[in-house]
Order: structure tokens, then sequence, then C-alpha cells
């Protein structure tokens, strides 16, 4: 657990999310506030719920989930009726390849998420909250545990939170294994008890969400940056990132660079910086060939748009991919792009949840291409039965797994096309690589 | 999730019961819902720390306790990949086959490992010491090739290194 890489943040140090981490003990509640833990929520529960909310919105926080949906407005959506039940979810699933940042976050620093929440759960007036983590962070939903009674403890949680007629009852629940829980709906199923099947939108979760309820839900990451928001203020969690990406970042960089792990930068980092200062370069001194800049859902970016690309929302759109969860793989000359495909492709099909026919059979189709490889069957026309296939999924679906499947795939064809026809008709048994 | 359908429940030939102390935590679990079906995932995972898998008499069990049709627990046994419907063994290892740790080797560590051990998918070594499941993105790619033994993720590891620390297991 500790082989993590912490990166040097001084230059961020009093602003960001992980300017705790390297803090002896932390994770423990005393250690925490000595550090300057809970001042925010000690200062904001009990104050205007609409002038936390509006700052939210004024900071630009956009989503770190994955979509990047601006927080401050799907707060907005949100029932102002105090007396209402409802509930807030935070989405600790982390389960698209590559992410590891929120296991990061939660294992160093349990405590900047509760603040988080605590401070979020008044400005919206929810009574009870889940945080929703995958089944295989057993020792990290310890952590929370741990971290929830001692907050408990203290009387920042529970009835009456501070005297200040605030009730907020916040649990760890679990996972156990299953993707498609990190979508929002099927989170909220998978909570109700049931198979995390996703259920189609609208109603959205906000309005009609667990157990038929106004429900929020927000990443760890962006629910652990409220309080520095309510610290600085809006104007100067501004001043990171660009004009539409606002803030710091956690991205998770895995792969063929020198120090895979969790750095914070500002939003519109380059590409190259990440890799070049952050990551130590790359492995070997070998050449860069191809990056996934976010998760496992996002197109590839070949070597020149990697090395052109500014990490933010705006700029990783248009290279025709999307920044994501920020979740980096980085790929070096050494590597095929069949294998890189492949591996994506068995991943959609085993984790699509099956009730919608375009990605059950969709990803089964785009799997059976790789499986047809191995018996010598395959041809290079399949390549672009795979572009059809792909493109033929997207849109059609209840949620954006199948989309999540089929742009990848596209995006890989885009890029690399012949190497992918190479690869699909070359006998497995004669090539290994 | 491994499976659509619902499949044949196994047996162990012995009835379960919680233990006291896990009785009591259970009791626990109800009070952090507002209804008892949203507590099935937590009372799933609490058996399987008992019982370590989820046999038709553990089935019959909670849904007697929560008042849940066993044919809605089969679905959501079946759905999980943590949730285990055939018997396991006292150790369980999660290999991950994922995008990065797959560029470093963990998929030739997964078949060298079932290899070495002689066994399968899940099924249990012939001394019951060990269970072999591989896994999506474990959410540690940092540590790539990484696997959980246990409740502990373990990596980077190359094929030498996992057998080992797998022989060291009780
Ligand atoms: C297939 C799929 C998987 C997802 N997995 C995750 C996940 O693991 N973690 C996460 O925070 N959001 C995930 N999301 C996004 C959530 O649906 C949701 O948008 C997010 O939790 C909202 O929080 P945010 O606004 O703070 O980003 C996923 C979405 C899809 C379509
Ligand atoms: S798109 Fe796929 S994962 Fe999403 S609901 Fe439909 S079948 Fe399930
Ligand atoms: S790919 Fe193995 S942990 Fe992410």
């Amino acid at each position: 657990m500790d082989k993590i890489m912490e990166k040097d943040t001084a230059n961020y140090k009093d602003y960001t999310l992980l300017s705790y981490h390297h803090i002896p003990g932390v994770h423990n509640i005393d250690v925490f506030e000595r550090a300057g833990g809970y001042e925010m929520m000690k200062k904001w529960v009990g104050a205007e719920p609409e002038t936390i909310k509006e700052e939210v919105k004024q900071s630009g926080l956009r989503g770190r989930g994955g979509a990047g949906f601006p927080t401050g407005v799907k707060w907005g959506f949100f029932t102002k009726d105090r007396a209402a039940k409802k509930y807030l979810l935070c989405n600790a699933d982390e389960s698209e390849p590559g992410t590891f940042k929120d296991r990061f976050l939660v294992e160093k620093n349990p405590h900047i998420l509760i603040e988080g929440m605590i401070i979020s759960a008044w400005a919206l007036g929810t009574q009870k909250g889940y945080i929703y983590i995958r089944g295989e962070f057993y020792q990290q939903a310890v952590i929370l545990e741990k971290a929830l009674k001692e907050a408990y403890a203290k009387g920042y949680l529970g009835k009456n939170i501070m005297g200040k007629g605030f009730d907020f009852d916040l649990y760890v629940h679990r996972g156990a294994g299953a993707y498609i829980c990190g979508e929002e709906t099927g989170m909220i199923s998978s909570l109700e008890g049931k198979k995390g099947q996703p259920k189609l939108k609208p109603p959205f979760p906000a309005i009609k969400g667990y157990r038929g309820l106004p429900t929020m839900v927000n990443n760890v990451e962006s629910l652990a940056a409220v309080p520095w928001i309510m610290r600085f203020g809006a104007a100067e969690y501004k001043k990171f990132g660009t004009e539409k990406s606002a803030g710091t970042k956690l991205f998770s960089i895995s792969g063929d660079v020198n120090k895979p792990g969790v750095i914070e930068v500002p939003l519109g980092t380059t590409l190259k910086e990440i890799i070049e200062v952050h990551c130590g370069g790359m492995r070997n001194g070998n050449k860069l060939k191809a990056v996934i800049p976010g998760g496992s859902s996002s197109p590839v970016l070949n070597a020149d748009d990697s090395y052109a690309v500014k990490m933010d929302y705006e700029d990783v759109a248009s290279k025709g991919s999307m920044l994501g969860s920020g979740a980096i793989v980085v790929i070096d000359e050494t590597r095929n792009m069949g294998d890189i495909l492949k591996y994506t492709l068995e991943f959609y099909h085993h984790e699509s949840c099956g009730q919608c026919t375009p990605c059950r059979e969709g990803t089964g189709w785009m799997e059976s291409i790789f499986k047809r490889r191995e018996s010598g069957k395959a041809q290079k026309s399949d390549i672009e039965l795979l572009d059809k296939t792909a493109a033929s999924m997207r849109g059609q679906t209840i949620c954006a797994l199948a989309d999540a499947a089929a742009m990848p795939t596209q995006g890989m064809i885009k890029f690399f096309r012949p190497e992918l026809e190479t690869y699909v008709t070359t006998n497995v048994n004669s090539n290994k690589r | 999730m491994s499976s659509h359908g619902v499949e044949k429940s196994h047996s162990q030939g012995a009835p379960f019961k919680f233990t006291a102390e896990n009785l009591a935590k259970y009791e626990e679990l109800l009070t952090r819902y507002d209804d008892v079906e949203s507590a099935l995932l937590p009372v799933l995972h609490l058996v399987q720390e008992q019982n370590r898998w989820l046999p038709t008499e553990a089935i019959e069990y909670v849904s007697e306790l929560m008042k849940i049709p066993e044919i809605k627990i089969k679905e959501v046994i079946s759905f999980y990949d943590m949730f285990y419907d055939v018997p396991v063994a006292r150790n369980m290892v999660h290999v991950c086959t994922n995008i990065t740790c797959s560029m470093f080797g963990g998929r030739e560590i997964y078949q060298g490992l079932l290899k070495h051990f002689d066994t399968d998918y899940l099924t249990p070594t012939r001394d019951g010491r060990i269970s072999l499941q591989k896994m999506e993105c474990l959410g540690a790619c940092e540590m790539a090739p990484c696997m959980r033994i246990n409740n502990d993720y373990v990596g980077p590891v190359d094929l030498v290194a996992a057998i080992q620390k797998l022989e060291e297991l009780p």
C-alpha cells in the first residue's frame, strides 16, 4: 500500500487535495485537525446553504468521476426543500481501467472526503449519505470506517451536529466487483440491494434516485475539493487551470513511464510535462507510441497528439478524446495496439450488464474478432467490421457503457488500422511478441 | 460481473447460521439503511466472512432473515464477481488481467499460477488452500502487474514472486 509514488506538489501546496498527504498520520482525526482539517466544516455548517452552493458553482469545479459536468450546476437541480428526505451518495467505485486516484485519496486522507461530504450535505440538506466503495478496496473501506467513527465521536456526524440542529449520518457501503456499479444509476440499483443495472435517464438521480428519492451522486475527488473551495473561495480556485477547466486535478498515470503514480496538477498541464517531469520520463528511454488519456473509455491519442495536448476537458476533446477520470495509460513503441484493444474489448464484454441488445451483443461481437484470431480465422476485413459494429452501438443504450466500449475501438482504428489488420491476421502461435 | 443468468446453487451439506457476533453485526448493519433490502450486499459480505462462500443453506438463511425471496438473492450473487456460489478456498487470490497489468505480464502470471497450482478459475487447490480468480482492473495500476491476496494488494510481482507469496499462505 505504501508503494504509491508521491509526487512533488510544492507549488500548489496550500491549495491542493494532496496538500495534507505529507503529514504523517493525517488519517487520524487529531492530526488532520491540527493541520487545519474540519475548520471549513465548523465555519460553514450552519451558514446559508445557498452561499455554499453558489461558491461551488462559481469555482467552476467539474465532476471528477468522468463526465466533467459542473458540480454546482448539478447541485442546482437538487430540491431546495430541506425537510424532504434525500441522500448524498459518494461514488468511490473507481473501476474505470487505469484509474486509482480516489483510492489514493481515501487511503491517505479519508477525513478530507468526510469533511467535504459534511459541508456538501449541509448545503444540499441531505440527512443521510453513503460512500459506495468498490468491493476490492477492503482496506480502504476499513480506513474510512475508522475515520467515520472518529468523526462521530467528535460530534461531526449524527444528530444535531456541533449543536447546529443539523442531522447527517454517513456510512460506507461496499460493492462486490462490478464495473457498472460506477455508473450512477447502476450504483443506486446496487445500493438498493439489487443487481447493479443502470436505469434510463431521465429521471436523473438528483430528482429520483435511491429508493425513488432525490439523490446527489458525486465522485470522491469532487467532494474532497469542496473544503478548499470554501477555504480560499471560488476566485482563488479559478486561478488554477484554464477558463473552462478550473482547478487542480488528480491524474493516475500507469504504463510505460519510470514513475507511475498519482499526481495533482492544474488542469491544462501538458501531457508532455506530466510524462517527462512528473513521471520521470519513458521507461527504458523508449519512444512514446500512444496514450490513453482518460481511462479505458477514452479514445487513444497517437504520439504527436499526446505530446501536443494539454490535460483539460476542452483540449483533450479537441483531439477527439476525453479527459474522463484522469487515468493516463502510457504506451511505448514496444507494444502492439492489437493487444491493448483486445484487453479493452474483453473488459467491456465482461462488464456489460446485459440489459441492452446493442451493448450485450455488440461487446460480444467485438471481442469475438479477437477470439477468431486465436484460431487463425480472423481476416483483415474484420477491422472494418469492428469499426461498423462499434459505430452501431453508439447512442442506443440505457447507459454509456456501450459508448465507452465503442469510442476507444473507433479511436484505435482511426490511428492504428494497418497495425490492427496485421494483428488479427497474424497466427498467434507463430508470433509471440 | 460474471454471468447474466442465475446458476443452480450448491449445497454445502450442512446448515448455515450467523454466529452470535455476526448476528449482532447484522442487526447493526440494518440500522444504517432505510429499508432491509439495501443491506443485502453488506449482509452477503458478512456471510462470506464467516463461511467463505454462499451455499444454498446460506441463501435460505438470509432469505428467511431478511424476508427477501431466494431467487432475488441468487440473481444478486450471480451478478457480482466477488460473491461466490461455488466453494472457494481458504485464501482468495485476485490476479488483474486488465490493460496496464497485462502490458506487464498479468495474464502470463495468471496462467502460470493456474498451472503451478494445477487448478482452474475459482477451483480450490486440492489442499483447499488457494482459489485463483482473474479480475478486471483492480484500481492499482501503478503496481502493475498486481494482485490481491485476500484483502491486501501486492505488486508489482512476477510469476516467481507470485508463486512464492502464495506458497507462504496458510
Ligand atoms: C460505465 C460507467 C462507469 C462509471 N464509473 C465511474 C466510477 O467508477 N467512478 C465515478 O466517480 N464515476 C463513474 N461514472 C460516472 C458516474 O455515472 C457519475 O457521473 C459520477 O459519479 C458523478 O460524479 P461527478 O459529477 O462528481 O463526476 C461512470 C459512468 C459510466 C457510464
Ligand atoms: S449499455 Fe450495457 S451496461 Fe449500460 S445498461 Fe445497457 S447493457 Fe447495461
Ligand atoms: S490494470 Fe491492473 S490494476 Fe489497473
